[in-house]
């Protein structure tokens, strides 16, 4: 069983993995320069033509849908295009842009030959009406790799387009499960490919990504104690990396530098401290008689947001590195936590608690600006991670009865929710680019 | 195999035994005593009547039907009390304190080593609540080492608000899941 859930993960990741190898064999870019269209209001009209089918079973014809659906929705969910089809009507957007391709498979799919033969897409972003090539991208992904093939040229275009980094190969993880038997499992930002990470019969919970994608600390009690765990996205390997008496939690990797923050209570009480990937203790951060918890380091890397009770009530805190320039961030209401520093350091978003209900806060990371993202119409949402987007915020929810993951845009207040079922999902963490 | 759930069964009758001698004293004398019983149920009290036939000769060990052994018992059964919290509050009141002296007073007795585990109600985050857990638990187990049990017998861990007793949104629910709970370790 557990053999089974690293090769599926290693297989997994290795789709990703491939793709920009077999992009970069065929594919090619105009040398047009583009007017910069970045905008934080003035959206992209783009179109999204079906692909045609050149050859191919039926098997063809649905993976040259599923490209064309998957470029839809990856295009609209990052905010920054209004995206049409053939049958959007000529006046309603005006397109600068054109997405058209064509896909190539086995004559029979792979349910009749037995063989998991690869199809051939030939994708090209050209302007409008001009019709100049500005990007072409030639893929043979497996069936299995058709979504991924669709994820990694939205990047392409939204990254030629906007400038900006498309999040559409971005994953996230987060717990799923009840009382004391949840497990890690992996979603794809589009809510796609859900994947079981864990299978312990404990409590797994709070996952961190490292900076480079490779390894998720989360705190288990894989061990009968609680402790802080890594595991290897490419292998599914667990390894232990710090378990000391009490609380192991909330781990954060540094963004460039090899070690993390985490709350350690060490048999007495919860302190911030830094430590290496391999558990050794380096500084500890702050000394109270109080719970200081959820730290998050600052995308420069040089300063940290968490929580501390100190002055009776959970509020939110920033010191440097070496525990130095305490200064306090939130003063309204009795119940502030879990922060999280926005990916360009502007930001910070935060659980408020008022009543008896928790919502999702953005503000300045100077502590102006306070905004109450979640309304009424919420109910309890928890536990925000940033995309590397800065533009998307998932956060937990129980809105739906349990709590379930949703993806926020807070540019434009629009959300939707993410993952479903009857299980409570909690604490995601988004993957970094 | 067999032994062991022999052990147990014998150690669960026992247990429940002397809680019914435990309640009488308690009814009629007050607290004070409780743990006196303990020392006063005859050795051959225990059921050896019951257990089958051809395993007896495995368990008429006089140390093992003399005294149960309290890792195979939730501590409850042999009196001990979970403690409760107000809303976000780690701190022990009067009531918390007097309990925890009786149940001082029964794990010196019997030497037993406990688990306790700190629990929340499910408002505030999952991180904090895990902190919040572990205060309470700690809290109890402090106040247990300072009444003289031995720091050693005590494990502390903390569920948050992920192990609830009772699920529901209201006070009723709320109030059962704040709490510091002994188990077998």
């Amino acid at each position: 069983m557990k053999k089974s859930l690293g090769c599926l993960l290693f297989y997994l990741l290795m789709v990703t993995v491939w793709q920009p190898a077999a992009a970069v064999a065929q594919g090619g870019s105009s040398d047009v320069v583009l007017e910069t269209t970045k905008s934080a209001f003035v959206k992209i009209d783009i179109q999204v033509n079906p692909l045609d089918v050149l050859a191919g079973g039926p098997g063809s014809v649905t993976a040259g849908q599923l490209v064309e659906g998957v470029l839809v929705q990856d295009l609209q969910f990052s905010g920054l295009f209004r995206v049409g089809g053939e049958s959007t009507p000529a006046d309603s957007l005006n397109f600068e842009f054109t997405i058209e391709g064509t896909v190539e498979g086995p004559l029979r799919d792979a349910d009749q030959t037995g063989e998991d033969a690869p199809l051939t897409f030939d994708l090209n972003l050209l302007t409008w009406p001009e019709r100049q090539l500005l990007l072409n991208k030639r893929y043979r992904p497996l069936p299995v790799q058709v979504r991924t093939t669709a994820h990694h040229f939205a990047n392409q275009v939204i990254d030629l387009l906007t400038g900006e980094p498309g999040i559409c190969l971005t994953r996230i993880v987060f717990s799923r499960g009840e009382g004391d038997r949840r497990d890690l499992y992996v979603v794809d930002y589009d809510g796609a490919n859900t994947l079981r990470l864990t299978a312990n019969r404990t409590l797994n919970l709070c996952p961190s990504w490292s900076t480079d994608g490779k390894e998720i600390a989360f705190t288990s009690y894989r061990n009968g104690e609680q402790g802080l765990y890594s595991l290897a996205t490419t292998t599914g390997k667990v390894r232990q990396v710090i378990q000391l008496e009490g609380l192991n939690l909330g781990a954060d990797w540094h963004p460039s530098r090899d070690e993390l923050v985490v709350s350690l209570s060490r048999g007495q009480n919860p302190e911030i401290y830094r430590i290496s990937p391999q558990g050794k203790v380096l500084k500890r951060l702050t000394v109270s008689q109080a719970v200081e918890i959820s730290p998050s380091w600052s995308p420069g890397g040089r300063d940290l947001v968490f929580t501390s009770d100190r002055t009776g009530t959970p509020q939110l805190y920033i010191i440097d590195g070496e525990g130095a320039n305490r200064r306090r961030l939130t003063f309204e209401g009795q119940y502030n936590d879990s922060a999280v520093w926005s990916p360009n350091g502007e930001e910070i978003v935060y659980v408020t608690r008022t009543g008896n209900i928790s919502q999702i806060v953005l503000m300045k990371a100077t502590g102006e600006d306070r905004r109450v993202l979640t309304d009424g119409y919420w109910r309890n949402c928890e536990d925000p991670s940033w995309a590397p987007d800065g533009r998307h915020v998932v956060f937990t929810s129980d809105r739906s009865g349990v709590f379930k993951l949703f993806v926020y845009d807070v540019t434009e207040d629009t959300f939707r929710q993410l993952t479903f079922g009857e299980h409570p999902d909690i604490t995601p963490a988004w993957s970094k680019h | 195999m067999d032994r062991s759930i022999l052990i147990r069964r014998n150690a669960t009758v026992f247990g429940l035994v002397m809680l019914m001698i435990l309640g009488t004293f308690l009814v009629g004398c007050g607290s004070k005593q409780e743990v006196e019983t303990d020392t006063q149920v005859p050795a051959d009290q225990t059921p050896v009547q019951q257990i089958p036939e051809e395993v007896v000769p495995e368990v008429i060990d006089a140390d093992q039907t003399a005294l149960p052994d309290y890792g195979t018992l939730d501590p409850i059964e042999y009196g001990i009390e979970d403690i409760f919290f107000a809303f976000d509050q780690y701190d022990l009141d009067s009531e918390s304190m007097a309990i925890l002296s009786a149940n001082a007073r029964i794990l010196k007795e019997v030497g037993a080593a406990v688990l306790i585990s700190g629990h929340c109600d499910e408002r505030g985050t999952v991180e904090y609540n895990l902190a919040l857990g572990e205060k309470r638990a700690r809290a109890v187990k402090d106040y247990l080492v300072s009444l003289g049990v031995a720091s050693g017998n005590i494990r502390v861990t903390s569920y948050g608000e992920s192990k609830p007793f009772m699920t529901g949104q209201d006070e009723d629910a709320w109030a059962q899941n704040r709490r510091a709970h002994f188990e077998r370790p």
